[in-house]
């Protein structure tokens, strides 16, 4: 049977679903997203494993109406766009407040949520989203 | 059961979704009464959120209150009687997204409300014996109402956690003692395929919760030798909001040493979370050397009674994470179609 | 450039993908006259999931009763267009083809609404955004709204595109919508990203075009009104995500891909009459007008409200009403693109004829700027 959400790459992608931990280039200082060998700014080959800050800054944001297959159950849902604090940008799913609420500049904060899941049978993917912060 | 030797709580941490419905709009879909409800409003889940993702928030508030190196962790046990996959550990999920290492032991419970009491249990044991340093406790729930039955007006989600280990001089409290009290006692049940539990109505009261409940916390006292006016705070279950006040009548309890633990009427029965959730608002309230009887109730049956004492710890460490009380505040009302939806009780196929 | 061939942008409930870009290149090698093709150059972004079909190549060329003649599917997602035509320039300007067929073709109407936005969500980096739901959609609006708050216009500047391409349309044969739509009907329309409206949005469609390419040396025999000289070809790639890239506004692929066609025309930005640029969304067409040079940042809309980019215009854009009113095919657009020019500059663009189409360029891109490439086209007595 196969599967809307193939297990293995959710597997592969965990510690950057979860920690959002990325690879730092010792050289250039880019943060590159995904696991790969070289920096896609400087092709140097001394990457280390970082967890982005729990902390952003909120620059932009939407409402995702018309989803794909896998995230329509989930449908409406927002979306922003954040900054870190060292000027690293990051798009992702933003939860726990409605559109009215947000403004951009809002400290938001990282938390670990059901992203899609492939049916009543199938595997769930977890991984971040973004909240406005609770102090 | 004996003394329990050198368990401190280093960490704890509760959550609580932000949406809540009230139990009067609950009422109004099946043309209840809105007299005599069983509480004012319960807490509900998002939708994208489930026992792994409240299980690793109140993780994240638990460990910023300990302060341990998480590498460090050697079991994560949750316990719940709606864990998202009825084979794979919620456990393996949350210790990935604290961090933990690949050397540990995780374990899933299932002991309806009295679930995350026994997480504690067993940590409590595994960090006793020395087999682990630390561990990680939690009890969460999105537990399931079935649609225009009584419980549906209590049932809700949450989740609360507890980093146990030795005490180190910083720990916010520790536990001293534990009693168990099982028995086979058929109140409310979910057969293995079944979508809703069922429950035998009144046959709820009496032989389980209170005969449970009663029944631990008495050997408790006895066995530690305490009186009632030895302790400062007692935390019970809460299905309701009647029913602890309903135990502590029988077993003399003040009021006042009940109220600062209930917390049902503003959130609901978080079922695994429910007591622990009950000790977390204490610990937020509470000063460092009173003691606390914490007791849940699981139906099958049981209860865990704990005797657990505040250390200087707690005043130090309270505010490295959100207070309960701030969670309950942060509440959007939702109505009866959206609860349906989120807590993903209408067919779309 | 020989011929050119398409099909109306539509939905073609009663066509498979093969039926549409059969159709669409035997009318580019009949437009073009030539008796033979060296290669095929078919460019799609979706048949593994439209049309469950790997190694179409050589079921086009099949289609086409072209079996034995070198063919290559090229993909690279909505540039697939402008990506193969690179491909064939190269082939045919090495020698190592005399005739090359160049046909895009999509089909998209056969998807579930939700299957769609799943295809389309696939021209985004799928490791950091695809998987978590983020679709094109919210790319362009959460790109709008960095546009509007730094260059501080109201939404009308941008909207106003889709009411320029919509004008554009009108009457068109081929194009998916050719009626006009108001700037009010664009901006009253149902919101779908915010700020994003429907009508700022291309809709899924089906759809084929094709150009034929013969070297210069064999051109003499055909008919000289007819051809134009493919002049310069450009592809550049950029960081996947927008947000990575040190200004998430300014297209750099855009920006090099066209320096570098212009370059290898010979001629000047100032010498071109005629643009079609890709407005997958509203945002789309300031961000590559003004990443390519053609406008100054921040004052894209200024320039369409004084007239700049109409019909009649210094620069005319999109004269048949480009990716939004004309429709956007994935596969087939650029091409689309190119054969729109082409007919510009051969004096064959019935009503939306430009009296000046001496030259003109293509633009297009994919992943908003993680690839894009351009294309010059010059035409009449300097071919």
């Amino acid at each position: 049977m196969r599967p809307g959400i193939r297990p293995q790459e959710h597997w592969r992608s965990k510690r950057f679903r979860y920690m959002l931990e990325v690879l730092r280039c010792a050289n250039c200082g880019t943060v590159n997203a995904t696991r790969r060998s070289v920096c896609r700014r400087c092709r140097s080959t001394s990457l280390v494993r970082e967890r982005l800050p729990e902390r952003a800054r909120l620059l932009a944001f939407t409402e995702v109406k018309s989803a794909t297959d896998v995230h329509d159950e989930m449908a409406p849902y927002l979306v922003g766009l954040l900054e870190f604090e060292d000027g690293t940008r990051i798009v992702a799913q933003l939860t726990d407040a409605d559109y009215e609420e947000l403004r951009p500049g809002m400290e938001m904060e990282m938390v670990v949520r059901k992203i899609a899941q492939d049916g009543e049978s199938g595997v769930i993917v977890y991984g971040f989203k973004f909240r406005p912060v609770v102090s | 059961m004996s003394r329990v030797k050198d368990v401190a709580i280093l960490g704890y941490g509760g959550y609580v979704p932000r949406y809540r419905i009230r139990a009067s709009e609950i009422a109004r879909v099946w043309g209840r009464d809105d007299d005599a409800l069983p509480i004012k409003e319960k807490s509900v889940n998002g939708i994208d959120e489930d026992v792994i993702t409240m299980a690793i928030e109140a993780c994240k508030y638990a460990l910023r209150r300990a302060g341990i190196d998480v590498r460090r962790i050697g079991a994560v046990n949750v316990g719940s009687e709606s864990h998202p996959y009825a084979v794979k550990p919620s456990g393996t999920v949350v210790a990935e997204a604290l961090g933990i290492p690949p050397t540990h032991l995780s374990a899933d419970l299932e002991f309806a409300c009295k679930a995350g009491t026994e997480a504690m249990q067993m940590i409590a044991g595994l960090v006793s014996s020395g087999l682990i340093e630390y561990g990680i406790a939690v009890g969460a729930d999105t537990a399931q109402g079935r649609p225009s039955d009584a419980l549906e007006f209590t049932a809700a989600a949450g989740a609360a956690a507890f980093v146990l280990g030795r005490s180190n001089g910083d720990e916010v409290a520790t536990i001293e003692h534990v009693v168990s009290y099982v028995t086979d006692t058929p109140d409310f049940w979910r057969r293995a395929h079944e979508r809703y539990p069922r429950h035998a109505s009144r046959f709820t009261g009496e032989p389980a919760y209170f005969h449970h409940t009663v029944s631990a916390v008495k050997a408790l006292l006895e066995e530690t030798g305490l009186k009632v006016s030895d302790i400062d705070y007692f935390v019970f279950h809460q299905p309701n909001y009647k029913f602890p006040y309903a135990a502590a009548k029988v077993l003399q309890i003040p009021k006042e040493k009940v109220d600062p633990g209930v917390v049902t009427n503003v959130i609901g029965n978080t079922y695994a979370a429910c007591s622990p959730l009950g000790l977390v608002r204490v610990l937020d309230h509470a000063k460092p050397g009173q003691r606390i009887v914490l007791t849940s109730f699981g139906s099958g049956a049981g209860s865990d009674s704990f005797l657990i004492v505040t250390r200087e710890g707690l005043e130090r460490k309270r505010n490295l994470a959100p207070l309960l009380d701030t969670l309950i505040a942060r509440a959007k009302y939702i109505d009866y179609a959206q609860y349906l939806r989120h807590r993903d009780k209408i067919r779309t196929s | 450039m020989a011929g050119v061939g398409y099909t109306k942008v539509s939905e073609h409930w009663d066509r498979s993908l093969t039926e549409l870009a059969a159709e669409a290149a035997l009318a580019a090698v009949r437009d073009a006259g030539v008796e033979r093709v060296d290669a095929i150059y078919f460019a799609n972004a979706a048949a593994e999931i439209t049309s469950h079909q790997m190694g179409i190549s050589a079921i086009v060329s099949e289609e086409l009763g072209l079996s034995g003649v070198p063919s290559v599917r090229v993909e690279c997602g909505e540039a697939s267009g402008m990506a193969a035509l690179f491909q064939a320039h190269a082939a045919v300007s090495s020698g190592l083809a005399e005739v090359a067929l160049v046909v895009g073709a999509e089909k998209l109407s056969d998807l579930m609404p939700e299957e769609f936005n799943t295809v389309f969500s696939m021209t985004l980096p799928y490791e950091t955004m695809g998987f978590a739901g983020v679709t094109p959609t919210a790319i362009a609006a959460l790109l709008y709204r960095v546009y509007m708050e730094r260059y501080e216009v109201p939404q009308e500047f941008v909207a106003q595109f889709p009411a320029l391409m919509h004008r554009n349309a009108k009457g068109v044969p081929h194009a998916q919508f050719p009626f006009e739509v108001k700037l009010e009907d664009v901006l009253s329309s149902p919101p779908v990203a915010p700020p994003l409206r429907r009508l700022e949005c291309t809709a899924p469609c089906d759809g084929a075009a094709a150009v034929v390419l013969v070297s210069e040396e064999s051109v003499g025999g055909a008919r000289s009104g007819t051809v134009t000289k493919l002049a310069g070809v450009s592809l550049r790639t950029d960081y996947a995500s927008p947000f990575d890239r040190e200004d998430p506004l300014h297209l750099s692929s855009v920006a090099l891909s066209v320096e570098e066609a212009l370059l290898r025309s010979g001629i000047d930005r100032d010498e071109l009459d005629v643009l079609e640029l890709h407005d997958s969304f509203s945002i789309m067409a300031p961000l590559v007008l003004e990443s390519a040079g053609f406008s100054p940042k921040g004052r894209s809309g200024l320039e369409l409200k004084e007239g700049r980019f109409e019909l009649g215009g210094e620069l005319p854009i999109n004269t048949f009403g480009g990716l939004k009113a004309r429709g956007h095919p994935f596969g087939a657009s650029a091409l689309y693109q190119v054969a729109e020019l082409h007919l510009q500059l051969t004096g064959r663009a019935g009503k939306n004829q430009l009296d000046r189409a001496k030259s003109g360029m293509a633009v297009s891109t994919t992943g908003f700027g993680a690839l894009s490439g351009a294309a010059v086209l010059i035409g009449g007595d300097s071919a």
